[in-house]
């Protein structure tokens, strides 16, 4: 009801937990009802992690700490357990000092030109990115891609690594993790998505694109008849990994999974999303219309409810082993290289 | 008005309507038919004739598509949203990535003329990614920042890809854009008019941010586009170039 929403909208803050002002059409009604329930889990998780993270030892990768990892990780702990698990912390602690060297050296100007054209384009919607914030985020996103982009060479700086850092830097609040988390994302977890020729990425959408024919065939001939490519519909998806796709809180949780269990989650949650809105999709008349329909598909309860969504996506794309995946990602290379 | 009647009334550059790719050519609707439009909510029927958020209609007779390239940080969205919107919030834009696209219908001399306006990524490593797109594109409007000299002086590579990849008789045309800048303009009215003279473009300096320019670049190319696919022989012939010239605000030509 209208006295409901206008309710919630007087409980509910403008501004979220991370910042971001939260968009003129946002449902507060839906979010209140969602968060009431979610606000529970959370509590329970945070109890379970904290018995967990008793003693203060490191994190390791184990059958429970995956359980634990899928239901996600409570707000305070989650820079200590995506550091530890994606290897990011071994590497920062086998380099003191380097991340502090290398924003030392002389910056090659175009990389520095890259750079600095995003920064007033990432997040002007989160109040810490303001240039009137204290401390203003926007030197650590800076900082943080061109120390990157001066360590990694090959990639530099690639849109879409300035929305990555972003949420990192939100995360973290801490420049050097999140300098080693975006090498771990960059250099080990996704496969060569951000290089100048961006063949990981190509090979990704073509990926997803045989794993939908395979599995919701209906879907991947509506997109065959109008000749759409995935790249159209989803390159944001993966060069973004969701972010400013999906609500900041599933984000979150997709890259929880992400960084313990690797870059096929990524293929699990477009499959979900796609899966979900099958009768939807299979609505469109015409490219546009299934350009829009994705776009529709990141929108509403469904997404916003993450912790559903997050047990979703281990069961409705059904069985998506890392052989499978390898083997597709090989075979649609070899397509992308003759092309 | 069928296609198959445009006539050649424009040399090389208008081609016949039977060299349009099937994928390429005009999308003529039933007359005023209402389509579905991308608004409609998910899950939910598709809701006819419901206006487009940004004050448009679902409404059109022909539809075109246009591409809006150049490199990172000219202002594409920012042209495309003052546009569609009417609007400039400064410091609300976030970097594009990849493609994206937005609807507007214009009524064009009483027809109405449905412009698909794809935004691209303006990184170079993104052109592998875009280039796909420019065999549809029926228009491209190529942009560059008057104060930035490198986004100008990288015009030529851009007119290399267009060459390559879209269909030769897409329209064209050079946007020196941000002319309302503080900035020094470091890219002066005569170097942009210079290099789309030595290549035949219409030209014209915009500001997405005050609006000079913007609604006359989209309205040439749809008055272009319109008058090419559903020729009216008694129409006097619209001229690209002279319209440009003629509407556009701070053009030498309107300088005493």
């Amino acid at each position: 009801s209208p006295e409901r929403a206008q309710e919630s909208r007087v409980r509910v803050p403008r501004v979220d937990p991370y910042g971001f002002e939260r968009p003129e059409d946002f449902d507060y009604a839906a979010y209140e009802e969602f968060f009431s329930a979610y606000l529970v889990i959370l509590t329970r998780r945070a109890i379970k992690w904290s018995k967990l993270l008793k003693g203060g030892g490191r994190v390791q990768k184990s059958m429970t700490v995956k359980r634990y990892v899928r239901k996600g990780v409570p707000l305070e702990h989650r820079a200590r357990v995506w550091m530890a698990l994606s290897g990011a912390q071994a590497q920062m602690d086998q380099n003191p000092g380097y991340y502090h060297r290398l924003l030392q050296e002389e910056r090659d100007p175009s990389l520095d030109n890259a750079i600095r054209t995003d920064l007033n384009r990432t997040f002007p919607d989160n109040v810490n990115f303001r240039k009137t914030a204290n401390p203003c985020l926007q030197k650590a996103l800076y900082n943080v891609l061109s120390a990157y982009g001066q360590h990694n060479e090959g990639v530099g700086y690639c849109q879409g690594m300035n929305f990555i850092v972003g949420y990192l830097i939100l995360i973290t609040k801490n420049e050097e993790e999140s300098f080693w988390l975006l090498d771990a994302l960059v250099g080990r977890i996704l496969p060569d998505y951000y290089s100048p020729a961006m063949l990981g990425l190509k090979t990704d959408q073509e990926v997803l694109g045989e794993l939908v024919t395979m599995k919701l065939p209906a879907v991947g001939a509506l997109l065959d008849q109008h000749g759409v490519p995935w790249t159209l519909l989803v390159s944001r998806w993966f060069i973004c990994l969701f972010v400013d796709v999906l609500p900041v809180e599933t984000v979150l949780r997709v890259w929880d999974c992400l960084f313990n269990e690797g870059s096929k989650i990524i293929f699990r949650v477009a499959l979900t999303l796609i899966k979900q809105h099958q009768a939807f999709i299979l609505e469109a008349t015409s490219t546009a219309d299934i350009c829009e329909k994705f776009k529709q598909i990141t929108k509403g309860h469904l997404v916003m409810d993450c912790h559903t969504l997050m047990q979703n996506i281990f069961s409705e794309p059904g069985s998506l082993s890392m052989t499978t995946v390898n083997k597709l990602r090989e075979s649609c290379r070899a397509r992308l290289l003759v092309q | 008005m069928s296609r198959k009647k445009t006539p050649k009334s424009k040399g090389a550059s208008v081609p016949a309507a039977s060299a349009l790719a099937a994928a390429n050519g005009p999308r003529l609707a039933c007359p005023r038919t209402a389509h579905p439009g991308p608004d409609a909510p998910p899950n939910g029927p598709p809701q006819a004739n419901r206006p487009s958020l940004g004050g448009g209609s679902d409404l059109y007779d022909v539809a075109f598509k246009v591409m809006l390239v150049g490199d990172s940080g000219v202002g594409k969205t920012c042209l495309l949203v003052r546009f569609k919107d009417g609007a400039f919030l400064a410091g609300t834009f976030i970097s594009t990535v990849g493609i994206d696209f937005r609807n507007k219908v214009l009524d064009v001399d009483g027809v109405k003329v449905k412009l698909q306006i794809w935004d691209t990524a303006g990184q170079e490593r993104f052109r592998s990614v875009t280039h796909a797109y420019y065999r549809d594109a029926h228009a491209l409007l190529l942009l560059y920042d008057v104060t930035s000299k490198s986004s100008f002086d990288n015009i030529q590579a851009w007119l290399t890809e267009i060459q390559e990849y879209a269909q030769h008789n897409a329209v064209l045309m050079l946007l020196g854009n941000k002319v309302d800048s503080a900035h020094e303009h470091v890219v002066k009215r005569e170097d942009g008019e210079k290099l789309a003279k030595e290549y035949g473009l219409p030209f014209m300096e915009t500001s997405a941010k005050t609006g000079l320019n913007v609604d006359l670049a989209f309205t040439a190319i749809a008055k272009e586009l319109k008058q090419r696919s559903m020729k009216v022989p008694s129409e006097p012939r619209f001229r690209l170039h002279d319209y440009v010239k003629r509407e556009g605000q701070g053009n030498s030509c309107c300088r005493p």
